[in-house]
């Protein structure tokens, strides 16, 4: 893993109040390439806001986004994996895909027949998109699935599909809302092995909301801790898991012990504090 | 189905379209003489019949056919609900009730070429959706559910205020208010034809321009917007080009009903939801659908012509019903 000193996202002080509430109280963030990057947080701490101010999605009160050295301007620059896709979508995969190249001025919808002739610099960019489209399928296994519909899926399936969406951007960084929150332990290693697989072989910058410290612990580099708005602890993984931060920032307490292979910690239940 | 399948479908749907457009004009209890089509100006009774009645009708119900269909994909994409429509979401209320206060008030003006009727029906279509927007907007999140339930509120509204306007009116503006709601083509005419014509091809022009914009607005905004679309921008454009397009409709023929909603369901389930096919199959599929049910309105009963509005409801009734308890993923 080879990680470029200069951030490539860089977000600081960052505030955002919506009536009585400070959803986001002098937040900061930054993120090289290549670097895999977990923030974790109870709920309601900010984490989403969080990620949505970096999308463009969210405007913040006060604060400065950067996107390398540059002000937060057009909102395609960072690959983004929702929670969970609808079900009720029935776009194919192949659809569903090309219609990330929106920004490219592709997205028409699957390949094969030539509809929209807008001149060369347009088929151009249409050809260009086919490749990150063809790449994005090969990169997440999901050749079998090219044309069916979102619809007919398994949660596991749609959720390979979202993440080969988002790659086809080809952007430098991709962020990913609990990407596997809802999915069985079996799709839950599919898919943290996936994304493991994308960040050593592209050197794409990861940023990930997740509640499954272990997940944290043993793939990310860096962990921030969140609670009420601030981002309260921003250390490397080893350094993060650790008792008083773990109570610092969640008010709740765990068992810390290290994994039997890899040697990172892992957080378990603690029996005596049960009711 | 691949791209090229879908490509060849739709030009089995021209040609549907097409020879529709040819055989509809024939049919009816006068048969014209075959060699009628040759001479257009002509002032006998089979001229008259074919060239100023049927042909502008069959012109008008293509139009009006294509526009309540488009109208539908837009909105159930927009909203991500399958039985959002112009019609379910009050847009079609706000230019009836423009189109009754203009009748009402026996208003008669014109401006840049345009009727004062099609102006108010215009002016209410719009205002029907800035109070569906600004009620989603006050509420804080632009939900396409609290939309939903606002233009289904203002749609009440807007209806109720026809009525009263209807019931406060004298017997016959009331009865061509009454007459002109159960949407009707019968009063086709060359001039109706070319006053519809420039808002539907407007209003197609702007949806067809934005069939990527759709196709991303349609999973969520914030897909949409992450991926780099102006969410704002396109949306208002989208809501104009409906607006355009049900305003021109409801000027001309009136509320015409369920077209909207059956089109665009079937034409998804036949092309998929890809909206680079289904504008245009939608398009073509709703002018045939309207065109059909016209000429059965004109045929059914020999007493008098029922409005192709109440066919339409017939037909889209059931339709409605079926779709909303059939258990299927392939809506939008």
């Amino acid at each position: 893993m080879q990680t470029d000193p200069t951030p490539i996202i860089q977000a600081s002080d960052l505030n955002l109040r919506i009536g009585s509430t400070q959803l986001l109280d002098d937040a900061c963030l930054a993120i090289r390439t290549g670097e895999r990057l977990a923030i974790v947080g109870p709920n309601g701490a900010g984490k989403t806001t969080l990620i949505r101010c970096l999308l463009g999605l969210t405007q913040p009160d006060s604060g400065r986004i950067e996107i390398n050295g540059r002000p937060l301007a057009e909102l395609s620059h960072t690959g983004y994996v929702p929670q969970q896709l609808a079900e009720r979508i029935s776009f194919t995969a192949m659809e569903f895909i090309s219609m990330s190249r929106y920004a490219y001025g592709g997205g028409g919808g699957g390949g094969g027949g030539g509809g929209g002739g807008r001149g060369a610099g347009f088929k151009q960019a249409d050809e260009e998109g086919m490749e990150a489209t063809e790449q994005a399928i090969e990169l997440t296994g999901i050749g079998h699935l090219r044309h069916q519909a979102l619809s007919t899926m398994s949660g596991g399936e749609r959720q390979k599909v979202s993440i080969a969406a988002a790659l086809a951007q080809q952007t430098p960084t991709l962020i990913l809302d609990e990407p596997s929150a809802h999915l069985d332990p079996k799709q839950r290693d599919i898919i943290h092995g996936l994304l493991a697989k994308i960040t050593r072989e592209q050197n794409i910058s990861l940023i990930v909301i997740t509640h499954d410290l272990n997940w944290a612990s043993a793939d990310f580099d860096r962990i921030i801790g969140m609670k009420a708005g601030q981002t309260m602890v921003d250390a490397q993984a080893g350094a993060f898991m650790q008792k008083q931060t773990l109570i610092d920032i969640f008010d709740a307490d765990w068992l810390l012990h290290p994994h039997p292979e890899s040697g990172r910690p892992m957080v378990l239940p603690c029996p005596s504090l049960k009711p | 189905m691949t791209d090229r399948t879908k490509s060849k479908l739709l030009i089995a749907l021209l040609g549907i379209t097409l020879l529709c457009a040819v055989v509809t004009p024939w049919l009816g209890y006068h048969l014209p003489q075959w060699d009628v089509i040759f001479r257009p100006d002509a002032d006998d009774m089979d001229a008259i019949i074919f060239w100023q009645i049927r042909v502008p009708r069959v012109l008008l119900s293509l139009l009006a056919g294509a526009g309540l269909s488009l109208g539908g994909v837009v909105f159930q994409a927009l909203f991500r609900n399958p039985l959002a429509t112009p019609f379910t979401l009050g847009v079609a209320s706000g230019a009836s009730l423009g189109v009754t206060i203009a009748i009402v008030s026996g208003m008669h003006f014109s401006l840049l070429g345009l009727s004062g009727t099609s102006l108010a029906a215009l002016s209410g279509a719009i205002l029907s959706i800035a109070l569906v927007y600004g009620i989603a907007r006050a509420s804080g999140k632009l939900s396409p559910t609290t939309m939903l339930l606002g233009g289904v509120a203002i749609s009440f509204f807007f209806s109720s205020l026809i009525l009263l306007l209807q019931y406060l009116s004298d017997a016959g503006s009331s009865f061509r208010v009454l007459h002109w709601l159960m949407g009707d083509i019968s009063r086709a005419s060359m001039d109706s034809v070319l006053q519809l014509a420039p808002f539907i091809i407007s209003g197609v022009l702007i949806v067809s321009l934005l069939h990527r914009e759709l196709n991303l607005l349609s999973i969520t905004d914030d897909m949409a917007a992450s991926r780099g679309v102006n969410v704002d921008r396109s949306r208002h454009l989208l809501f104009f080009a409906v607006s355009l397009m049900v305003a021109g409709i409801i000027t001309v023929c009136g509320p015409i009903g369920f077209v909207g909603i059956m089109a665009p369901h079937i034409c998804r389930l036949i092309i998929g939801s890809n909206h680079r096919f289904l504008i245009p199959a939608s398009l073509l599929f709703g002018a045939t659908f309207l065109t059909i049910c016209d000429t059965l309105a004109r045929n059914i009963s020999s007493a008098a012509e029922v409005p192709v509005g109440i066919i339409t409801a017939i037909l889209g009734g059931p339709f409605f019903l079926w779709l909303l308890l059939r258990k299927n993923r392939s809506l939008p």
